[in-house]
């Protein structure tokens, strides 16, 4: 038996949702996804504890020392461990299955171990007082520790944490996928679907692994060096090119905003190789496989220097030509996704739909990330960028984007879940997940973009004043509803049936 | 005439004006096709190859006119403007550190133009400013370290106390960064 599948037996609570399915011969392919998508459940539950407190602490008016410490703390689970973790176990069983190759050795190990160690590393150091928020800000953690706020070795243990994170995701991930598609010997008996590059089913997966490893070389270069000197291998003289602030920040957003982009590669692949399986004539093919890959080349190609729009505001230390040049690419992005729209209602209005609720989670997390792609559009026009950085916006934007990439995952998993378990998952609660996170998700998008326009700074933790407290309130509740979703997806994961049970309750009964 | 879409709520009323039209298409044709007829909807090829044809031209087409229309409300196109056409533009430096700004005038004059230009003397801070009503008028991020400082030029229509505040997390006291600017009526 496989070590995945030993872990996941012996985990309580989750392991039961998760355990693997020996019965098929496929544990190769299912055991280390099932535990990256356990692990990333077991985050979201973390994740979802602290924005739940998140907003409270300032409701209640809380010590802001709190809000701050949640503020980090659940930032960084929402995006790494569980919503990266998520798509890289979906993602690695998709590529299994497509490709025949086992995912199986030393890379898909590292991957988890240095995902789910490195952000309890970060959760230690976050615990003991660094209150970094979740993209880091560098120099703050050097700062925040010469003026005594948190500790050196908090520091340390923190960026080390962070460090791993950034290892599994630029490192790990990609090269296993990369060499799971290009190299080995396929094994005919591990085949699910087979794909070729030319499906757009395929294509997002290798485009979106490419991105992380190109992307984020410049920030394993510059994060190695700042490591090395914390530790004191170097000396601090030969690492203080990469501590200038100028440059890590521009390391770090080439990275960061491209790893949202290959996440939305990878998930928009994903939507396409499933959309076709739940067609209601059969027919199993897209409206356009032409017009598919078209949208996801436009979406590579526009999305990889579209980051300079996160250093408008820093005119004229960022050339406006630059920022231009950012604006458009921006929008260009909007082409791409208007392709997938008239991809998938096309495919829809030509062929019917089979109404169950995995790809209904895939479709409404799509309309939720059509939501995200237009709130970052106009955040990227240079003209709106001066009245909205810095604001809610921003940080509704970032919490859309992984809330709607995680429910399309979430969706994509109704058609994996069976295959890995034996078992499948209750139509009638799927249809409960899917309303309550459609309303929570697309309502604390709306809430934060609306406390933006007015003027809300984000992660700043005194919200009672100009009256902003209502979006507070109004986030709250429709954080609580999106929270509500993810306890009935749990429950609905709790009580999955044998896959040969007959279903007793029928999705027309909700 | 596009003040109302440009400063304010405009960027809020643009993104439901990108999104509604899509979300009620979409929910129309995803119940459409799978509650009230999943059969095939015989459409042939051409007719769907014209609509995508109308549907991109029609997307491309607001694209570009957001974009050129949003040009006259660029602040770096008005500081660049005002930098080569004014002789009377009024300078402010400021200077950033945690938790407080440093500024050299704290008065200003309404309907003239002002320069600021900032540093941060330790982490990445924002020099924000709102009108009295609330709203935002525009932002600026400090980063330390760079050779020269960032600047804008803006120019205050009306008199009154605008508050400053910080907008790049600077650690655990960002909240109480703030700070207020004194508009007066013009000589």
């Amino acid at each position: 038996m496989s070590i995945a599948s030993t872990i996941i037996q012996n985990t309580p609570i989750f392991g039961k949702m998760f355990t693997v399915d020996k019965s098929t011969g496929l544990e190769e392919i299912n055991a280390w996804p099932a535990l990256m998508i356990m692990a990333s459940f077991v985050w979201l539950a973390v994740a979802g504890l602290l924005g739940f407190v998140m907003p409270a602490t300032q409701i209640f008016d809380l010590d802001t020392g709190h809000f701050y410490t949640t503020l980090t703390l659940h930032g960084a689970a929402l995006a790494f461990p569980f919503s990266f973790q998520l798509m890289m176990g979906v993602g690695l069983h998709r590529s299994g299955g497509c490709v025949g190759k086992a995912v199986t050795g030393v890379f898909p190990a590292l991957a988890f171990i240095t995902m789910n160690l490195g952000a309890a590393l970060l959760t230690v150091a976050v615990l003991m007082g660094l209150k970094v928020s979740l993209i880091v800000m560098y120099p703050l953690p050097i700062v925040g520790a010469q003026m005594g706020i948190w500790s050196m070795n908090s520091v340390i243990l923190g960026f080390t944490g962070i460090y791993l994170v950034l290892a599994c995701m630029i490192l790990c991930y990609p090269i296993l996928v990369l060499k799971m598609l290009f190299f080995g010997t396929k094994r005919p008996e591990l085949v699910l679907s087979e794909r070729s590059l030319n499906d757009p089913g395929m294509l997002g997966m290798t485009l979106s692994a490419l991105t992380l490893l190109i992307a984020g070389t410049p920030l394993v270069i510059v994060g190695t060096t700042v490591l090395f000197a914390l530790y004191g291998i170097i000396p601090m003289t030969m690492a203080a090119w990469a501590t200038e602030p100028v440059v890590f920040q521009y390391a770090f957003f080439i990275f960061a905003h491209n790893l949202m982009e290959a996440m939305a590669l990878m998930v928009m692949s994903a939507m396409y190789a499933t959309l076709p399986l739940y067609l209601a004539d059969g027919t199993r093919k897209l409206f356009s496989n032409r017009i598919a890959n078209a949208a996801l080349w436009i979406l590579l190609l526009t999305s990889v220097t579209s980051f300079l729009h996160h250093f408008i505001t820093l005119y004229p230390n960022q050339p406006a030509s630059l920022s231009y040049w950012g604006n458009i690419m921006s929008w260009g992005t909007g082409i791409g996704a208007a392709l997938s729209i008239f991809t998938v209602l096309a495919t829809v209005w030509q062929h019917g739909l089979r109404a169950e609720p995995g790809i209904i989670a895939v479709l409404a997390g799509f309309v939720l990330y059509i939501l995200d792609g237009a709130s970052a559009m106009v955040t990227s026009n240079i003209a709106w960028a001066f009245q909205l950085h810095g604001t809610m916006w921003q940080s509704g934007h970032t919490m859309t984007v992984i809330v709607a990439m995680s429910m399309m995952w979430m969706g994509v998993l109704y058609h994996h879940y069976p295959v890995i378990t034996g078992r499948k998952l209750d139509p009638v609660l799927g249809v409960w997940f899917v309303r309550l996170f459609a309303v929570g998700g697309i309502g604390a998008a709306l809430s934060m973009l609306a406390g933006g326009a007015a003027g809300m700074p984000r992660r700043f933790a005194a919200w009672n004043q100009e009256g902003w407290m209502i979006y507070g309130h109004l986030i709250w509740i429709f954080g609580l509803i999106l929270g509500a979703s993810f306890v009935v997806y749990a429950y609905s994961l709790l009580k999955s049936r044998d896959i040969s049970s007959p279903v007793v309750r029928q999705v027309a009964a909700a | 005439m596009l003040d109302f879409l440009f400063t304010g709520w405009g960027a809020f009323w643009m993104t439901l004006f990108m999104l509604l039209p899509f979300a009620f298409i979409f929910f129309y044709v995803i119940h459409r096709k799978s509650v009230v007829d999943s059969g095939p909807s015989g459409s042939t090829d051409k007719k769907m190859s014209r609509l995508e044809g109308i549907w991109l031209t029609v997307v491309f087409v607001v694209f570009v006119g957001v974009n050129l229309a949003s040009l006259k409300f660029m602040p770096t196109i008005a500081s660049a403007h005002a930098a080569t056409t004014r002789t009377d533009i009024q300078s402010i430096d400021l200077s950033a550190k945690s938790w407080a700004y440093e500024l050299s005038s704290r008065e200003i004059e309404a309907g003239r133009p002002v320069r600021f230009s900032g540093r941060s003397t330790d982490t990445m801070h924002g020099f924000a400013v709102y009108h009295p009503d609330g709203r935002m008028l525009f932002t600026m991020m400090l980063m330390p370290g760079l050779s020269k400082p960032t600047s804008l030029v803006h120019t205050f229509k009306e008199p009154g106390k605008y508050k400053v505040r910080c907008l790049e997390y600077c650690g655990v006291a960002h909240h109480a960064m703030q700070d207020e600017l004194t508009i007066v009526k013009s000589n």
